[in-house]
């Protein structure tokens, strides 16, 4: 087998992610602007109320915000190149501090919560295709539907009543306790409630695609066929259908970043949690162009670069998906 | 007399479904002698596929033995597990699938599909005996350069290589007993063919016993050594393929006859059957064929008839052959054109 040159293949990759970014960005740029709401307030704050029209004019004037869309979009673009994505009307620091202080955290609930759900879904997916029909089965597929109809926000707030306010067992907010920045047990404690509402509102969604995916694969011919040479129940779920799958799970996988990572979202705002969450809804709150923009692009680097990942992985696994690989002898026809 | 491989008696398989017990497979009892073809002939939904898969125990958790016995190689397996059947499939019994497109896993390449096959009942054979007895066996079943195809995965293949495949994969481990269910429906004309002549070569080679499962009369007579004629769940006639191909008894097995191309005169219409075969859901009384057969007496749709003895290799299950029914003239027999 022949594969063509990797160089060739993976610029192909690159160019078509560079290519997502820049219209993402025009889409998020034109919209925040054309959305109502006035930016200066996230700069100003109260003081806007009392500005006089010159006033208004000189401060829309220095902040950039008078000139054509295309044109503000250009300049920014242009400062984007050289790494300058603006400061923070809000902040007032340049937005890549501001995200800095903010990003860590996200990642750890976002990062940690997404290997949870994944392992835990497989696991659980599994689980229910080899007890097919039990009770396992039937209890799991039961209690996991109702949990997943749960909504985040009230499971958020349920949790809280329970082991915050009753029992007084965990923080209800925040990342960390005050003046304990570094102390892992600590941000330890303080992430339990909101991964388990992270966790706990997806991991059914996924662990239940996944087995039916399974029963699906379980029930194709080519299992009696490895049943009928003599392979064990175990061997045909594993190498068989488990391998079968992968592509579709990955695809899962990379597709439910924005998913889950939304899911972080909400989760954060209820908790108070100082991530990039609650930073990209105040920043939509208030105007806050820049930081808007930045936050709007690292979200959908993240999801696009999540999905040709998973592509990439999809060729390795399938053969059938290689586009870029020939065959030797692709005419393989009958031979007397 | 030889040594019976496979005895199966009065089996009855039902799939339960939720409009009722449909009794697929409905009181059978045939046996399989050593290195001989047994062909199981009849329409679709007949049963014959269920009941190979009954008896490799493939069926789904919906059907179920309802009683009867296999004995398979001296051993009664009817109430084996899945977990004793591992250890007996693929190298007591195995399956060639009717539809190679489907049978194969489309991510798993040919070569590696065969190997498992071939490492699951000799786990101790080196990478490079499996390697060996894998080419040996791509060129037992005619795949030409087995070297360069071993890599090669299902969607490289043809249909008839895919089947190829399939058979390759089904004698890894030198079954006793080959089941080989419609392995030639799913194929081009041609092809079918040398697939027949190949599963007849290597049973003539390997002395595998089949059972071929087959609609079509006229590739059952291409290998059959014996034949059942299988209806609505029973075995209505099973004999040598010279009894059934020149003297059948049962109406059903005329109809068959009847219906094959080369039976009809040029300019003729192609003979057919009338109606449908019944429902398995509350079969019908008496003899299921009857309503579909010009020859039924007042009895078929009371009495199920029993089989009679015509040699002691060939029985009928058919009212007719009762002394006190009426003598009736077969439309066939001496079937020379088949």
């Amino acid at each position: 087998m022949i594969r063509k040159n990797p160089f060739v293949y993976y610029s192909k990759k690159i160019a078509i992610f560079l290519l997502s970014i820049l219209i993402l960005s025009v889409a998020a740029f034109y919209i925040s602007r054309w959305a109502p709401g006035d930016p200066l307030v996230s700069y100003y704050g109260e003081r806007v109320e009392r500005m006089t029209p010159e006033e208004r004019e000189w401060a829309e004037e220095k902040l950039g915000l008078n000139d054509p869309i295309h044109i503000q979009y250009i300049r920014w673009l242009q400062n984007a190149l050289q790494g300058n994505f603006g400061i923070s009307f809000k902040y007032k620091q340049d937005v890549m501090e501001v995200i800095g202080g903010r990003l860590g955290n996200t990642l750890i609930l976002g990062g940690i919560g997404f290997l949870l759900i994944f392992a835990g879904a497989l696991g659980l997916g599994i689980l229910c295709v080899w007890r097919e029909d039990g009770w396992l089965d039937r209890t799991l597929c039961k209690v996991g539907t109702i949990i997943t109809c749960i909504p985040e926000f009230w499971l958020s707030l349920v949790l809280i009543l329970i082991f915050s306010i009753q029992l007084r067992w965990l923080p209800s907010s925040g990342a960390y306790s005050v003046g304990n920045k570094n102390d892992l047990a600590d941000r330890a404690v303080h992430l339990i409630l909101p991964m388990i509402v992270t966790v706990l509102n997806h991991l059914w969604y996924y662990a239940y695609m996944i087995r039916n995916k399974l029963l699906e694969e379980v029930r194709a011919d080519y299992v009696l066929l490895a049943k009928s040479k003599g392979l064990s129940k175990k061997r045909i779920l594993f190498k068989h259908c488990l391998r079968n799958i992968i592509p579709s799970y990955l695809s899962i996988m990379a597709i439910s970043v924005p998913h889950i990572l939304g899911g972080t979202y909400i989760v954060e705002t209820v908790f108070s949690y100082p991530g990039i969450g609650t930073l990209s809804y105040e920043s939509a709150r208030y105007q806050d162009y820049n930081l808007l923009m930045i936050l709007c692009i690292f979200s959908g680097a993240l999801v696009i670069l999540f999905n040709i990942i998973a592509q990439i992985i999809n060729e390795r696994i399938d053969p059938r998906m290689r586009e870029n690989e020939i065959v030797e002898s692709t005419e393989v026809t009958e031979v007397g | 007399m030889m040594e019976n491989l496979l005895e199966i008696k009065n089996l009855s398989v039902s799939f339960h479904t939720p409009q009722g017990e449909l009794q697929a497979v409905r009181d059978v009892s045939f046996s399989l002698q050593k290195g001989e073809v047994l062909a199981i002939v009849g329409e679709s939904g007949c049963g014959k596929s269920v009941l190979c898969k009954a008896i490799m125990k493939l069926l789904t958790k919906e059907a179920s033995i309802k009683s009867g016995t296999i004995f398979a190689n001296g051993a009664d397996i009817t109430r084996y597990t899945q977990r004793d059947m591992e250890k007996l499939r693929g190298k007591l019994f195995s399956m060639v699938f009717q539809d190679p497109m489907t049978s194969l896993n489309p991510t798993i390449s040919i070569g590696e599909q065969i190997a498992e096959a071939v490492r699951i009942h000799n786990p101790r054979m080196t990478k490079e005996d499996v390697f060996q007895r894998v080419i040996e066996l791509m060129d037992l079943v005619g795949i030409e350069d087995p070297k360069q195809r071993y890599h090669l995965y299902p969607y490289n293949f043809s249909g008839g290589m895919r089947q190829r495949s399939v058979m390759a994969i089904a004698l890894a481990s030198n079954p006793k007993i080959l089941f080989a269910d419609e392995p030639t429906t799913a194929l081009d004309v041609t092809i079918q063919a040398q697939i027949l002549d190949l599963l007849k070569e290597i049973q003539q080679k390997l002395e595998t016993a089949t059972i071929l499962v087959s609609h079509d009369l006229g590739v059952v007579a291409r290998v059959a050594d014996r034949v059942a004629v299988m209806y609505a769940g029973k075995i209505v006639e099973i004999g040598t393929a010279e009894e059934i191909f020149y003297d059948p008894r049962h109406p059903y097995t005329w109809g068959l006859m009847q219906a094959l191309p080369s039976y009809a005169k040029v300019g003729e219409k192609l003979h057919t059957i009338p109606g449908m075969p019944p429902v398995l859901i509350d079969p019908p009384k008496g003899d299921a064929f009857a309503s579909r057969n010009p020859y039924a007496l007042a009895i078929d749709y009371e009495q199920e008839p029993p089989m009679f003895r015509i040699s002691d290799s060939h029985y009928a299950a058919t009212w007719l052959l009762d002394p006190r029914a009426p003598k009736i003239t077969p439309p066939i027999g001496g079937l020379a054109h088949v």
